[in-house]
């Protein structure tokens, strides 16, 4: 759950990036690292706990600020999971407290039974938590657009977006950083949005 | 049971418990952790290293630590303590949602930091707990976030 700090007007978010191995979660991390606008000395740092052969082993972490939000200091705390599928016991502690997801697939054609899985598990490892994705603004991101075994968009939402409420979603080619800030800036906005209507909420019930 | 929303009351509190306890156990600093990863509140000198870093590595590490003790059937693994050359580290679990961690020089007493931790957990769980029951209106208002404001929340730095 977000914290929520009236005596530093400041909120709190915390967003993971789920998908399959290798789909390109810490890329996502790496670019927004390297390409985000930040004021002077405000640049959080890339920490990544990784293996040897820069495999995510724990998670990647990456703290930014939100700008341009009047009054508030919206701090959002970007995490990835490992994807390979032994480390699921990491992937639940790392969704401890999600406020928002990324679900990153792979868009190659052979990937496509890794990216339904891992959907299945996150959907799964959330309700360890007693948490359901009915209720978590989530985004997909469709990555590797640029290979030529790429997957039709239409194919993937078919496969991976076909739940009663159809979450928005994005191509994207990361190592290049195309649609990185557009996935980023549609779960900020859903976050958001979110917790502009429970507070909207709370007001009413009192 | 969720992080109840903080108060200036609550953060005053806080760390009136972290200045009393980096005083008295003559640590370099101590910070309020939220599980998932958020760095609460922090007091003492935190300017040598990144607190915010710092606190989601902390509960990540609580949270390898804990389910190490589910494998081997421990109900109880309270803390984690790492004895270092320059600094040491104790986490240390307050309540359901929160952590305290205590940042000292390795040569500062790891029993008087255990001790004066056992006494600041309980105090600073009560402080939780007493803003969990407060009214619920006395909520920070949100709507006055003016989403309409900007499209763009992260913004790309133009490529040259």
């Amino acid at each position: 759950m977000a914290i929520i700090n009236q005596a530093t007007k400041e909120l709190q978010v915390k967003v993971v990036f789920y998908g399959p191995a290798l789909g390109g979660k810490t890329t996502n991390l790496v670019q927004v690292h390297e390409h985000v606008q930040t004021q002077e000395g405000q640049k959080g740092k890339l920490v990544s706990l990784a293996t040897s052969s820069d495999r995510t082993l724990f998670f990647d972490f990456l703290p930014i600020e939100a700008v341009a939000i009047k009054g508030f200091k919206t701090k959002f705390q970007l995490y990835t999971v490992p994807g390979q599928v032994i480390y699921n016991t990491t992937r639940q502690l790392v969704l401890r407290g999600v406020d928002g997801i990324v679900f990153v697939a792979d868009s190659q054609y052979d990937k496509m039974e890794d990216n339904v899985k891992s959907f299945q598990n996150l959907e799964e490892n959330l309700k360890t938590l007693d948490l359901d994705l009915d209720e978590i603004p989530y985004v997909l991101q469709y990555n590797k657009r640029d290979l030529p075994n790429a997957a039709p968009i239409e194919y993937m939402e078919f496969l991976l977006n076909n739940r009663e409420m159809q979450a928005p979603s994005f191509g994207a080619t990361a190592h290049k950083c195309n649609g990185v800030f557009e996935t980023l800036n549609m779960i900020t906005r859903m976050l958001l949005h979110k917790f502009i209507n429970e507070s909207n909420r709370v007001k009413q019930l009192v | 049971m969720a992080l109840p929303q903080l108060i200036a009351e609550d953060v005053r509190e806080l760390d009136r418990l972290l200045g009393d306890l980096v005083t008295r156990s003559e640590a370099t600093a101590a910070l309020i952790i939220d599980k998932a990863g958020f760095l609460i509140t922090q007091s003492g000198d935190t300017s040598k290293f990144d607190a915010t870093t710092l606190a989601a590595l902390a509960a990540g590490s609580f949270a390898a630590t804990q389910g190490m003790a589910s494998v081997v059937n421990e109900p109880n693994f309270n803390s984690v303590y790492q004895q270092g050359e320059i600094y040491s580290l104790l986490v240390q679990n307050v309540e359901y949602d929160t952590l305290l961690m205590v940042v000292f020089a390795a040569q500062v007493s790891v029993g008087a930091v255990k001790y004066f931790s056992n006494s600041a957990a309980p105090q600073a769980a009560r402080q939780f707990d007493s803003a969990r029951k407060r009214a619920p209106g006395k909520t920070l208002d949100l709507a006055r976030m003016n989403l309409e404001d900007s499209s763009e929340f992260f913004r790309k730095v133009a490529q040259h």
